[in-house]
């Protein structure tokens, strides 16, 4: 049975993430888009949280088609 | 015969028995929507020549006694997402203006299979919304207006969609929905909006925003109107491997005395704005004459979460080009410049676990609806906000269950319009089915407006 545990999002990760973005595209961003990134990247680890904290059995497999292709018959 | 606020169905019988001319139709909406199109900021491109052309050969075709069937003739306009010849395809963004395609998508492939006649490319929001926009103003043609109001937002992202039929510029419009864009122009604009389950419509042709999310369907003033669209644009595409093998026949017949198992996900309403609650609170009277209403409930599982990862991580691959070389920046959102940028915080496992999760949800939503004909909920939970206003927090999105649920486990949706706001705006009601009951929850749908008559109200256009 899958069961919740309390979704605690870690600051620490939200930081080290932003660091990450703001490496990548900081250059091109405003102080104040920055800021609105800083945000959005908080609000995606508080989403990513809420993921981790369901459980799931090593069964539950992700819903994604995936076919071998072959194209001659 | 005054074609305006007329349905495809009526439309139709009345091309067969010769009573109206497609090229006079054509003609006619072409009018409107050169004359009323820029008042909604509904139109992105006119096809005049293709429209008439088409309706040329359609009128010669029921002259020679060759009827194709209830589109013949029928114009309709087509989100400007999917591809056509002769047109631009600007997927609403500034920087795409110029962009051309030499060939038709598969659904306006069908659609002139059927007949119909394409007029327009119309407006949407830039990107289909998915690089964050935040308010109206999010499209080079500017907000999407509402007929129903002066400072009214149509909605989006199918936003020239929900607009052109609501403001009879068009019989019926194609719109897209990866999450809402179907559903809300639909509610804010008071028409029928039909998001089919995912895999009954090709959707070669179509920009891709989430590939495991878009779905393309169509808005209409009639629910019967919306099976008659699938009937044309349903079935399998070698050119899209997510094309099901399955077609769709609309069963348009007598629905009154059919008896409905409808489901209501509990508190769904609560949190709607106090018009759509007080609106949806009587809709449920109204539904107990046509069946059963239970209250149900689903497993506690963050269901926002799982769909907004989803549908983050995807588009952020779909666009990765415009987000790597900073052409964001020429998008016409203010939001849209820098809010993608964030989705880098995605990780690949947080990826797979919304898609794991969602196996789960498919199997709990599939089990729930098993017992019922459809699920029963506001089609939005306001009415059409102010164009200047912020519509949601960037970082407190507003939930949205049914939403998330029915895009991320793919199920078909019609949204109905069920009264108004004290101010005159629309409010709506939908009903959601399992996968490929697309047939039921339209079946739902006409019965109601069977016994309604909120999609026979039309806005002043003058």
């Amino acid at each position: 049975m899958r069961r919740m545990s309390e979704p605690v999002p870690d600051p620490r990760e939200a930081a080290f993430l932003f660091d990450l973005i703001r490496t990548r595209y900081g250059n091109r961003l405003t102080a104040e888009q920055l800021e609105a990134v800083r945000r959005g990247v908080a609000a995606i680890v508080a989403q990513s949280a809420a993921l981790r904290a369901v459980r799931l059995v090593n069964a539950d497999e992700p819903v994604q088609r995936f076919t071998p292709l072959r194209a001659d018959p | 015969m005054n074609p305006i606020f007329r349905s495809v169905r009526e439309l139709s019988e009345a091309i067969r028995r010769r009573e109206v001319s497609p090229v006079a139709l054509a003609e006619t909406f072409l009018d409107r929507l050169e004359r009323l199109g820029p008042r909604y900021n509904a139109v992105v491109t006119i096809t005049r020549e293709r429209g008439l052309a088409a309706a040329r050969r359609a009128e010669a075709e029921v002259a020679a006694g060759r009827w194709r069937g209830p589109l013949h003739g029928i114009p309709y306009g087509a989100k400007d997402l999917l591809a056509a010849v002769g047109a631009p395809t600007t997927w609403g963004a500034a920087p795409l203006r110029r962009q051309v395609f030499d060939f038709d998508a598969t659904v306006i492939q069908r659609l002139d299979a059927a007949g119909a006649v394409l007029v327009a490319k119309l407006a949407m929001v830039e990107l289909a919304g998915g690089m964050g926009y935040r308010q109206p103003n999010a499209s080079f043609t500017g907000p999407g207006k509402s007929p129903w109001g002066d400072d009214a937002w149509s909605g989006g992202s199918s936003s020239g969609s929900g607009s052109a039929v609501s403001a009879g510029l068009v019989p019926f419009a194609i719109g897209s929905e990866t999450w809402g864009s179907i559903l809300s122009p639909a509610a804010y604009c008071g028409v029928t909006g039909l998001r089919p389950t995912y895999g009954r419509v090709s959707r070669h042709g179509a920009m891709a925003l989430c590939w495991t999310l878009d779905k393309l369907g169509p808005l209409a003033l009639t629910a019967d109107d919306c099976g008659l669209v699938l009937e044309a644009i349903a079935g399998p595409d070698a050119h899209d491997a997510t094309a099901a093998d399955r077609t769709f026949t609309h069963d348009g017949g007598d629905v009154t005395t059919r008896r409905f198992r409808f489901g209501m996900l509990r508190d769904v309403a609560a949190g709607a704005e106090p018009a759509v609650a007080a609106a949806f609170a009587r809709s449920l009277d109204t539904l107990a004459k046509l069946g059963t209403v239970e209250e149900v409930t689903l497993p506690e599982l963050p269901y926002d979460a799982i769909a907004r990862t989803i549908l983050f991580a995807e588009a952020a691959s779909a666009f990765e080009d415009m987000i790597e070389s900073g052409e964001l920046a020429e998008l016409t959102a203010p939001e849209d410049h820098y809010t993608a940028y964030a989705r880098d915080a995605i990780l690949a496992k947080d990826y797979i676990k919304a898609l794991r999760l969602r196996g789960v949800v498919m199997r709990e939503a599939d089990r729930v609806l098993a017992r019922f004909d459809a699920l029963v909920g506001p089609g939005r939970p306001a009415t059409a906000p102010p164009l200047a206003a912020e519509f949601r927090s960037p970082h407190r999105p507003a939930l949205d269950p049914m939403g998330a649920i029915g895009n991320m486990a793919g199920l078909p949706a019609v949204a109905v319009p069920n009264g108004f706001s004290e101010s005159g705006l629309p409010t709506s009601l939908q009903f959601m089915g399992r996968a490929w009951a697309d047939d039921t929850v339209l079946a739902a749908a006409r019965a109601w407006q069977g016994i309604t008559d909120w999609h026979l109200r039309h806005p002043a256009i003058g």
